[in-house]
């Protein structure tokens, strides 16, 4: 639920180069230059899918090229725009929003002598780049070409073990600096065969795992089969595999990677033609959750949007799951096809970063903001697609609050814990008993603890401690005035810290993500009073 | 690496983002409303409260809101504003 999750994994174009440029180690700009170099000539008409922030799209238009660049992103887009007029380059660019996969639905057929497409098609599923393959066929001229530039993981064992070692720390430093992180294509060559493509490499960086292709449509009779759309059927049994996962994603759902389901179409139960559809993310443990709400009350199809790995809160919050993937996701899924309705239903827990007006204009789907809460959902379909206010609201019951505090503090846990037990041993078992015990009384009493946010709320919370800590200090373990005064201070922090930091899990308070300013400055006062009155004192 | 991310910058734009959520506030105008609930149908802290008589929401309860957007982004007639 957190917001502060989903603030922190905002991604913003800026940010987004940076990742980029660290990820790569820059090597990506020599190659995209060698696209430009090579494969552009004046007046060619280009095509490129997923523009990011517009550097190869912006150059290549300075080449000459009439480019038509699409991207799913509008803070991308706004960026590359701006770097557009930049470079006095807007009269040869037009820039468009767009799932990748729409392509066939704006373009003319035969339209381009070049697409081109630079680390976008690693952010799709590999449905939708089956799909857009197959309508790169159908946009190119005859000897149009396709350069596709993208990182490719490596098939031979040793080449792979070479590249998870380098790249696992180079890749969760890009993430924490930057929340940018990128997928790496599996098996892509045998892909572009399969779709009909006779392909070249024209250059490889990072060992061979930074490749640029050069692929040409040949001759294929063009049986142009429907999309498969269906993947399978989902049960919400319990396996030691789904109970292993949901702990992990439960403890340390902050940190990726985030256990995930291939996005696609679903069934659930039985499914016929008039059965509603349900639209979702592809966290396995919320796609889990629905399937379970669901199971044995009714049967359903299931859209599952590719949404990062993230829950849909924080995925919409953080615009990866956004009106044009769902858009997409629906187009190539062909169930306007095969279904009798046209009737889409959404979390309304997404309702944040998808707008569902557009969704409506532009596919002509009915959009129906479902419950908050997937437990909802067969009465929310029993009475006709009708809440209640209570189906609505979101409440944070007990049960959530312990689970968020477990996530939360498995996380800080890890921040906090493994720095004492490595430089400060004796006090790593008190700090790990006081953390969760504090964490629990705050998670069972937050309703009642006075203060309308989380920092207003570690003034109650510290208070109590303290009092607690006397407490156990007179009765067990009775101790000397400075090792109180160790104590007290040791507690206090903790409980500001939890109390602050705990706070983003609450769908219920907001603005918790300035607190940790706050906590520096509490956190520097209680150092400095640490350090300076015991030797005023006299005590050390 | 010279322009790589630097970490000064970025906890002072953070800091500068967090202050700017923190006291965001709901701007809402009547007379562009044409009633059309979907700022009721998706806050989930209930806020807004439809008034079936004129056809326009009233913002009641905004002491509960907690500036997810979700209201701003639905409106078709964009009669919400956060800022
Ligand atoms: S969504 Fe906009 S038009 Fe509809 S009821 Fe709310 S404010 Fe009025
Ligand atoms: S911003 Fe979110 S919480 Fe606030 S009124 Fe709108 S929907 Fe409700």
């Amino acid at each position: 639920m957190a917001t502060v999750f989903m603030k922190w994994l905002e991604r913003r174009p800026a940010d987004y180069d940076r990742g980029i440029r660290l990820l790569t180690l820059g090597r990506l700009e020599a190659m995209q230059h060698l696209i430009v170099e090579e494969l552009v000539e004046q007046g060619m008409r280009v095509l490129e899918v997923g523009c990011g922030t517009g550097a190869l799209t912006a150059a290549m238009a300075k080449a000459g090229a009439n480019v038509s660049a699409i991207d799913i992103s509008p803070g991308m887009l706004a960026e590359a725009s701006r770097r557009i007029k930049k470079e006095d380059v807007e009269e040869h660019v037009d820039l468009q929003r767009m799932d990748a996969v729409m392509i066939d639905e704006l373009f003319e057929p035969h339209s381009f002598d070049l697409i081109v497409s630079s680390l976008a098609l690693s952010e799709m599923s590999e449905r939708g780049r089956r799909y857009l393959l197959k309508s790169v066929r159908k946009l190119l001229t005859p000897d149009g070409k396709l350069a596709v530039l993208d990182e490719v993981r490596p098939t031979s064992g040793g080449s792979r073990l070479l590249f998870t070692l380098v790249r696992a720390p180079l890749q969760l430093l890009t993430w924490l600096l930057t929340r940018t992180t990128t997928h790496p294509l599996t098996n892509f060559e045998g892909v572009l065969t399969n779709s009909g493509f006779d392909w070249d490499l024209l250059s490889t960086e990072m060992a061979g795992s930074l490749r640029l292709y050069l692929a040409t449509p040949v001759e294929q009779d063009e049986s142009d089969r429907k999309p498969e759309m269906f993947r399978g059927r989902l049960n919400g049994a319990r396996t030691l595999r789904t109970v292993l996962i949901d702990l992990w994603a439960s403890l340390f759902r902050i940190l990726p990677p985030y256990p995930q389901v291939k996005p696609g179409v679903y069934a659930v139960g039985e499914p016929g033609r008039d059965s509603p559809l349900l639209v979702t993310g592809n966290f396995e443990l919320t796609v889990r959750r629905l399937v379970r709400a669901i199971e044995g009350e009714l049967d359903a199809w299931i859209l599952v949007v590719d949404s990062g790995g993230i829950n849909v809160w924080c995925a919409a919050g953080g615009g990866f799951l956004t009106a044009d993937k769902i858009i997409g996701a629906l187009h190539i899924s062909g169930l306007s096809e095969v279904l009798h309705h046209h009737a889409l239903i959404l979390p309304q827990l997404c309702a944040n970063g998808v707008e569902g007006w557009r969704i409506r204009e532009q596919t002509g789907w009915g959009v129906h903001w479902g419950p908050a809460r997937a437990v909802d959902i067969p009465e929310y379909l029993a009475r006709g697609r009708k809440k209640s206010d209570a189906m609505r609201w979101v409440t944070f019951p007990l049960r959530d609050r312990l689970e968020m505090t477990a996530v939360t503090l498995g996380f800080y846990a890890l921040l906090i814990l493994i720095p004492i037990a490595i430089f400060w041993r004796s006090i790593f078992w008190p700090t790990l008993i006081a953390m969760a015990a504090l964490s629990a009384f705050y998670a069972v009493t937050l309703p009642w603890l006075p203060g309308r946010d989380g920092l207003a709320k570690s003034l109650p919370l510290a208070l109590i401690a303290l009092v607690g800590m006397l407490v156990y200090s007179t009765i067990w373990d009775p101790a000397s005035i400075d090792v109180l005064f160790a104590r007290a201070i040791g507690i206090t922090a903790l409980s500001v810290f939890i109390a602050a930091e705990l706070q983003g899990m609450s769908p219920l308070m907001r603005g918790e993500q300035a607190n940790w300013g706050w906590e520096a400055v509490i956190g520097g006062f209680l150092g400095l009073t640490y350090w300076l009155v015991p030797n005023l004192m006299g005590w050390r | 690496m010279s322009e790589g991310p630097n970490l000064g910058s970025l906890l002072a734009e953070h800091w500068h983002l967090a202050r700017k959520l923190r006291s965001l506030e709901i701007h809402f105008a009547p007379e562009r409303c044409k009633g059309l609930w979907q700022c009721y149908e998706v806050c989930p802290v209930g806020c807004w409260t439809p008034d079936y008589d004129v056809r326009c929401v009233v913002f009641r309860h905004g002491e509960r809101c907690i500036a997810c957007g979700a209201c701003v982004l639905q409106c078709p007639e964009r009669a919400i504003e956060l800022r």
